[in-house]
């Protein structure tokens, strides 16, 4: 049954491009009722206090989020504003200058008093123009339909602080929660074409509103200073319920998007390609389980539920992947930033492309750079130095390994088995051929095929300085990058270890102007036929936009170690298996087509919540029954479970 | 009027439902190039419930279809208020028009006008409303919510609060709307459906009655916190009206025209015209319910 969900599927094509539409509307129904938009000003506001957080700041970003807080500044008082502008522009040109001759650059106390600087300075600002959007609503009077606009604007920009006052101060938070009901109670309905319409209730619109407001006033306003230790956080330290004690959940600012691509790509374990049954492959189960779980990862990678399989979405890339302040663009990320791991931040902004990792027992050595010859140690490094997890037991790095170790390329019909092309490769890919392995003066002799050598998978296991990366500072030797593969990647971009290419012509135009490889057009589209046959593979993606039964069969994967887990006396490891099955169910349980059956899945994320605490107390009878239990739910409900 | 069965077409993700209308800009925004003489012309009009500029730009390709397949000019405008499209409709300014249920009853009491096709969501041509409250909040029926709070969407809207209410009606709690104050502590109208299902999330009221796509606004581990412990009668969807005597020729014409787009190589347009996946034929019976509910709720005069 596992085998064949995971068996060969059928090419995208038509039916699955209108099966991936019906996907859409289906999750989209949710927005037949749509969501609240966040306003131009909250998002800004949280994306660039989320950045200023961050070491090394984007000072570009922070520039362009504050443009928006300055224009509906505008509005409330241009002289104000000009003056705010004025200041950020000051505080961010002061610290983004070069050094003059013999100074030293600005150092981690000039940076966080600049980011200390912006910070207040926008809160102040946000909450001013929070108050005007108020105090609009009420002028807005007696035109209902024009105040219920106004309000429901101020009910946006609300959001820029809701997160910290929930968190910290709940007694204000429902006060100021019930105020919000109030007022636009109050503020009664226009009607349709009048049938229907309500009357303002101007005194209670005016109680509730001014609450509102002086609360605002008094946490944000005039003489607002950011908190002394920690995050810069809009926190309502001054509110008398504030609670020092409390802490704020991390969140992941406006415009981050952490979901995986639809269609997902096809992922091929060559266990599987091969009929093997997938119940008597314990250590692959424990690292499929590690792979896919948050629990593996410190924080705050886990409570945002980021796993391996967030960014290598089944073993290959996630082009969606996208966080400001962290990601150059989607599909990337600067994994030595102190946001997923304080402690090793290589303190500049080096966003890499997520790399696919199909055929990767074949593409060592790893890191963009090919800094790690062994994949465990890489692995260890991701787990513990890049996302803050906890030493991982050995057991489950030599899972997580071997797992990988069963990731293959996609097969590729025009290929042979040394990398030259078949017959069944198109006319122009064979004229390509001929010139990728053109020796070429402006490549110091060499051809494309010395590098991404044809017969060793297209890559050389050596680290080169193409010029495609900026160095530290003029006649550095520090851009050397590992030769990547150019298997699979047809349907991988963007390329460069920082995605900075978006496609294959890109790349090839790049190296025909950078090393004046002197191409003519025809060549390039030739060049071009040839790296993209080469890259392609059959199956690429996988032909259904449904994958929870694909997703249960996973789970029940996970769960297939137990027994080995047991025998190898790994009860940590058994706690991470029934957390992480509990919380991807959950997770998944929307996915439902028939929401009738929700309950059984809550059932089943339960009986693995009862498996985590029953182990927690060492009763290894209890554990036994209640993965007993889950596993002949999940057989009782195989069918309608998707 | 609010009613979160809308999506604004390419703006469908982020689009606002739950606004008012404003009464004053009738928004004759923009007219095509109309060619051929004015009799021959189907003039369409389209309500926006959030940027009407966005939505004559959406519409323009639609048109362009519609005419190819109906060989005739059409003239469209987009209207941010309702009662000028209900004057257009009943003048014959307007021979079409898309709208919600409530706004289609009305249209029919005031202007004669006639439901011809219902649109369709996620499969469905209607949908329901649902009372929410906390898991944790023991509440298990209408019934357990007497001398509690409640937040509804809006007090004109068919789904945040005609049948949510209904919902108390049917059980034999309230009899009519004026009664509901005495059966809640107290009623908010939280002026949209988010806001509304997020006041029971945060514990400001005790339930909401909203359209039942409110909860997949939350985030997935807030959507565990609450349930849904009742459900209305299906709310019909949004609607193509056509005016009083319009021909019956030129009537199946439009309705095969927009018919045709959900199995053809046309379906795309569909994005275009609020985001349906297509529609389906509709009487007045369909509607039915709606408009005994708007009579209950004094939107309609008593016949």
């Amino acid at each position: 049954m596992f085998r064949s969900r995971r068996g060969a599927l059928l090419v995208l094509g038509g039916a699955a491009y209108l099966a991936i539409s019906a996907y859409h509307v289906a999750t989209t129904h949710a927005h037949v009722i749509p969501p609240e938009k966040l306003h131009r000003v909250a998002e800004s506001y949280r994306r660039s206090s989320f950045v200023l957080n961050l070491n090394p700041i984007l000072w570009d970003l922070v520039r362009k989020d504050c443009e928006p807080i300055a224009q509906a500044l505008e509005k409330v008082d241009p002289v104000a504003a000009a003056a705010w502008r004025e200041e950020v522009r000051s505080v961010i040109a002061g610290i983004t200058a070069p050094p003059k001759e013999g100074e030293a650059a600005p150092g981690p106390n000039e940076r966080k008093r600049a980011a200390r600087a912006v910070f207040e300075s926008s809160t102040r600002a946000v909450a001013r123009i929070l108050s005007w959007h108020l105090e609009r609503t009420g002028k807005a009077l007696p035109e209902i339909a024009t105040a219920h606009t106004a309000s429901r604007e101020a009910g946006q920009i609300w959001a820029a602080f809701e997160l910290e006052i929930r968190s910290t101060d709940p007694t204000a938070f429902r006060a100021l929660g019930t105020r919000w009901l109030e007022m636009a109670t109050a503020l009664g309905s226009p009607g349709i074409a009048r049938i229907g319409a309500v009357p303002v209730d101007v005194p209670a619109f005016r109680a509730a509103a001014d609450a509102i407001a002086a609360y605002i006033a008094a946490t944000y306003g005039p003489g607002y200073s950011a908190p002394e230790r920690g995050a810069l956080a809009p926190l309502p330290l001054r509110s008398p319920t504030f609670d020092p004690e409390a802490s704020v959940p991390v969140r992941l600012p406006p415009g981050s998007d952490i979901n995986k691509q639809v269609p997902r790509p096809r992922q091929i374990l060559n266990l599987v390609a091969r009929g093997v049954d997938e119940s008597e492959t314990a250590l692959i189960a424990v690292g499929d389980m590690g792979f896919d779980s948050a629990f593996v990862f410190g924080e705050p990678a886990r409570s945002l539920q980021i796993s391996c399989n967030t960014c290598h979405n089944k073993s290959i890339t996630n082009p969606i992947f996208v966080i400001p302040g962290l990601s150059a663009r989607p599909g990337g990320m600067d994994v030595s930033n102190g946001f997923f791991a304080s402690h090793a931040n290589n303190g500049h902004f080096d966003p890499l492309d997520i790399p696919d990792l199909r055929g990767i027992r074949f593409t060592g050595p790893y890191g963009r750079n090919g800094r790690s010859a062994s994949l465990r140690d890489f692995t260890r490094n991701v787990i513990v130095n890049e996302f803050n997890g906890p030493e991982p037991d050995p057991v489950l790095l030599d899972g997580m390994v071997a797992y990988q170790m069963e990731f293959d390329f996609l097969p590729n019909p025009a290929l042979g088995a040394d990398g030259r092309l078949s017959e069944k490769a198109p006319e122009a890919a064979r004229r390509g051929e001929t010139i990728f392995q053109r020796p070429f003066a402006g490549l110091a002799g060499r051809s494309c095929a010395s590098c991404h050598v044809p017969s060793t998978h297209f890559l050389d296991r050596q680290s080169h300085d193409i010029g495609s990366g900026a160095g530290a500072e003029p006649h550095s030797r520090d851009g050397a990058f590992d030769t990547p593969t150019l298997l699979g990647i047809k349907h991988t971009p963007p390329y460069f270890h920082d995605g900075s290419q978006p496609t294959i012509r890109s790349v090839v135009e790049w190296f025909d102007r950078t090393a004046t490889l002197g191409l003519s057009a025809n060549e390039r589209d030739d060049l071009t036929a040839y790296v993209e046959t080469v890259g392609d593979g059959v199956d690429a993606r996988e032909d259904t936009p449904y994958y929870l039964d694909s997703e249960l069969e996973e789970f029940g994967f996970f769960l297939s170690a137990y027994e080995f887990l047991v025998g190898k006396g790994k009860p940590e490891l058994m706690n991470v298996t029934f957390e992480t099955i509990a919380g991807e169910i959950r997770n998944h349980m929307w996915e439902l087509r028939d929401p009738q059956h929700q309950p059984v899945m809550e059932q089943m994320a339960g009986l693995m919540d009862e498996a985590l605490a029953a182990n927690r107390c060492g009763d290894r009878a209890a554990v036994d029954a209640k993965v007993a239990a889950w596993r002949n739910l999940y057989a009782e409900n195989v069918d309608v479970l998707k | 009027m609010s009613d979160p069965f809308r999506r604004g077409g390419l703006v469908a993700r982020t689009a606002r439902l739950a606004i008012p209308l404003v009464a004053a800009a009738l928004g004759l925004a923009a007219l095509n190039g109309a060619l051929g003489a004015p009799e021959d012309e189907v003039k369409i009009a389209f309500i926006a419930y959030e940027n009407p500029d966005q939505l004559l730009e959406d519409v323009k390709p639609v048109v362009a279809y519609l005419e190819q397949k109906m060989g005739r000019k059409l003239k469209y405008f987009v209207a941010t208020d309702y009662a000028g499209v209900v004057e257009a409709l009943r003048g014959g300014a307007a021979d079409a028009a898309f709208m919600g249920p409530l706004q289609y009853v009305l249209a029919r009491d005031q202007a004669g006008a006639e439901p011809v096709l219902g649109e369709v969501y996620a499969g469905k041509a209607s949908y329901v409303s649902r009372i929410f409250v906390r898991k944790d909040s023991g509440i298990t029926g209408p019934e357990g919510l007497r001398g509690k709070n409640i937040a509804f969407v809006d007090p004109i809207s068919s789904s945040g609060y005609l049948y949510p209410l209904d919902i108390f009606k049917r059980a034999g709690l309230v009899p009519g709307k004026d009664e509901a104050e005495r059966f809640f502590k107290k009623i908010y109208f939280a002026g949209g459906d988010e806001q509304a299902i997020r006041a029971v999330l945060n514990r400001f009221v005790d339930a909401a009655g909203v359209g039942q796509f409110a909860h997949n606004l939350l985030r997935p581990e807030e959507r565990a916190e609450v349930v849904s412990i009742a459900e209305s009668t299906p709310i019909p969807s949004h609607c193509l009206v056509v005016r009083k005597s319009l021909d019956p020729g030129l009537v199946a014409a439009l309705c095969d025209a927009l018919l045709a787009l959900q199995d053809g190589p046309d379906k795309g347009l569909l994005e275009n015209l609020y985001g349906v996946d297509g529609y389906v034929r509709v009487t007045h019976a369909d509607y039915e319910g709606v408009e005994k509910l708007a009579r209950e709720y004094g939107f309609l005069s008593g016949k």
